[in-house]
């Protein structure tokens, strides 16, 4: 059983087709991102999945059941919008015991105390939600999320908004929930990066549907067709370097990009084969790296024809 | 149960914390009784029961615009802010949710209520000389009738904030509180023998304020979360 089930979900609003017939599967344990540009209609799948909208045709299952129909369900499941769902009027002691009531936390003092070590926040425990930082109330956000230690938690943009400080220490910290707690994380970021270095799996939604729905790896073609990028020593020898690496058997493609040449291989281990053929034409290395296409140049190709939003 | 006092608990303590809200209910709480204080005074004539009645039918208005006052705090401050998306995913049901809320500031509302009827019976006393606090009638009237009418008013505001949209709502809630105060008035003008406090007048408006409170409680089961979201600013 997987921990999501999309299968032909549609919805519309205003005769205005929002998911067009949507199907995607998030296995258990994974970090999954979900792409697509604003008004692409990733909220709504959200929404849909937590039973706060009901889907217009298709089904959806969290942890195999419907949270719309089932109340105890949702006690499995966390969630993080962008408002955090704090009151800045409580403090963050104050916020999170709120929130261990309603999920009837076991030992909810030391639940509390361990999250707010983990995030940062332990020596402004009991300073009001109002006097903190953008980040801070996210970092808190993200406590409160997890605190009745969820076997999925939903994070809508949770980065949006930060500061680059900010946004890599919620990124760290989603890793670290996602180890230590080992729960299924489902990532809605416009952040690429940030789902490119995290997530395990990723769907791109553009125009209403799936445009593109697969591992990270793959789609970026890090299994399949491994790329390497070569810098050399001397700047002046890419052109030549760059038609000999191109006649190479085991060598899909050449491109002088930037500083290097980025080379695309027909043979995963033919790495050191490259390297052997440079240094016998005489070429000095500066370095050798592992690269693939990016994942915003994935989703720049599947947005971009797709039209953006809907 | 263990849920429904969470939230309850919850929405009292952050109606305390309000200062805003506070100051407001307070300014309204001492304001209009002692305004109304010199009519009832003077329409008495000295009679003890008539001056109950008239502090009675000034406590049961207070009273509910009170719940009004309290429930913008509570439930639309909630859609607002969009907080109310994250309660909205807890295993919560939308009932239970409702329930809390709609008591939790309806104590606060309650207790503002009192303040007003103890400034109303301080200054009618203090004007006519005749006190009126043993009067068991309106010692009933203030624990019994006013708090049953309070938690009808912050129930069914309270559901029709949850379902409407701000702009719905700034119309609609003055209607309800100004259509909650015609009621309350048209019943106490119905009853044989006028506006007061008698036990027929008390049955009347106990048994409209449980009538009001079951109303609520049906209008509130008809909201389900997808009208809440939709209607998030």
């Amino acid at each position: 059983m997987n921990a999501v089930e999309v299968r032909g979900l549609s919805r519309s609003f205003g005769g205005r087709d929002i998911l067009d017939d949507i199907s995607f599967t998030v296995g258990h344990g994974e970090v999954f991102g979900y792409l697509g540009p604003n008004g692409a209609g990733k909220t709504t799948t959200i929404r849909i999945l937590l039973g706060l909208l009901t889907p217009g045709a298709g089904e959806v299952r969290v942890l195999g059941r419907d949270l719309a129909a089932d109340d105890d369900a949702r006690a499995k499941v966390g969630v993080l919008f962008e408002n955090n769902g704090l009151s800045d009027r409580m403090s963050a002691t104050a916020n999170l015991a709120y929130y261990a009531g309603l999920y009837s936390v076991d030992e909810p003092a030391e639940r509390i105390d361990d999250l707010l070590t983990l995030v940062g926040l332990a020596d402004r425990r009991d300073d009001l939600v109002g006097t903190y930082s953008t980040g801070m109330k996210r970092r808190l956000g993200i406590a409160r999320a997890i605190l009745h230690r969820p076997e999925i938690v939903f994070l809508d943009e949770p980065s949006s908004g930060l500061d680059p400080g900010a946004q890599r220490m919620v990124r760290d910290l989603i890793v670290e929930l996602s180890r230590r707690e080992e729960m299924t994380v489902f990532l809605n970021s416009h952040h690429l990066d940030e789902v490119q270095r995290i997530c395990s799996s990723v769907a791109i939604l553009a125009g209403g549907r799936i445009r593109a729905f697969d591992s990270v790896a793959n789609l970026t073609g890090a299994r399949d067709r491994p790329a390497v990028t070569v810098t050399l020593a001397d700047p002046g020898d890419r052109a030549g370097a760059s038609r000999m690496i191109e006649a190479l058997p085991f060598v899909a493609g050449c491109d002088p990009d930037g500083e290097g040449i980025h080379c695309t291989l027909s043979d995963p281990g033919a790495t050191p084969d490259l390297i052997a053929a440079l240094v016998d034409a005489g070429l000095r290395i500066e370095e050798v790296r592992r690269s693939s296409r990016s994942l915003e140049e994935i989703y720049i190709e599947h947005v971009g024809s797709a039209g953006g939003g809907v | 149960m263990k849920t429904f006092s969470v939230i309850a608990g919850r929405e009292m303590r952050l109606a305390l914390r309000n200062r805003s809200i506070l100051i407001s209910a307070a300014i309204f709480a001492i304001w209009f009784p002692v305004m109304s204080a010199f009519g009832v005074a003077a329409g008495a004539g000295g009679d003890a029961a008539t001056i109950a009645g008239g502090i009675a039918a000034i406590t049961l208005p207070v009273g509910v615009f009170m719940g009004y006052i309290f429930c913008a705090d509570a439930f639309l401050r909630e859609k607002r802010d969009g907080t109310i998306e994250t309660l909205l995913c807890t295993p919560v049901s939308l009932r239970r949710l409702w329930e809390g809320k709609a008591v939790g500031v309806a104590v606060p509302a309650y207790v503002m209520a009192l303040i007003s009827a103890t400034v109303t019976i301080a200054a009618i006393t203090a004007i006519t000389g005749i006190t009126v606090v043993t009067e068991p009638l309106l010692l009933l009237h203030l624990a019994a009738i006013v708090p049953v009418w309070i938690i009808a008013s912050t129930g069914l505001i309270g559901a029709a904030q949850l379902a409407l949209g701000m702009r719905e709502n700034q119309i609609l809630g003055f209607l309800l509180i100004f259509g909650f105060i015609f009621i309350i008035l048209g019943l106490q003008e119905i009853v044989p023998g006028g506006p007061g406090v008698s036990l027929v007048t008390e049955g009347i408006l106990a048994a409209a304020g449980i009538a009001l409170i079951a109303f609520a409680r049906f209008i509130a089961g008809k909201v389900t979360r997808e009208r809440i979201v939709l209607t998030i600013p």
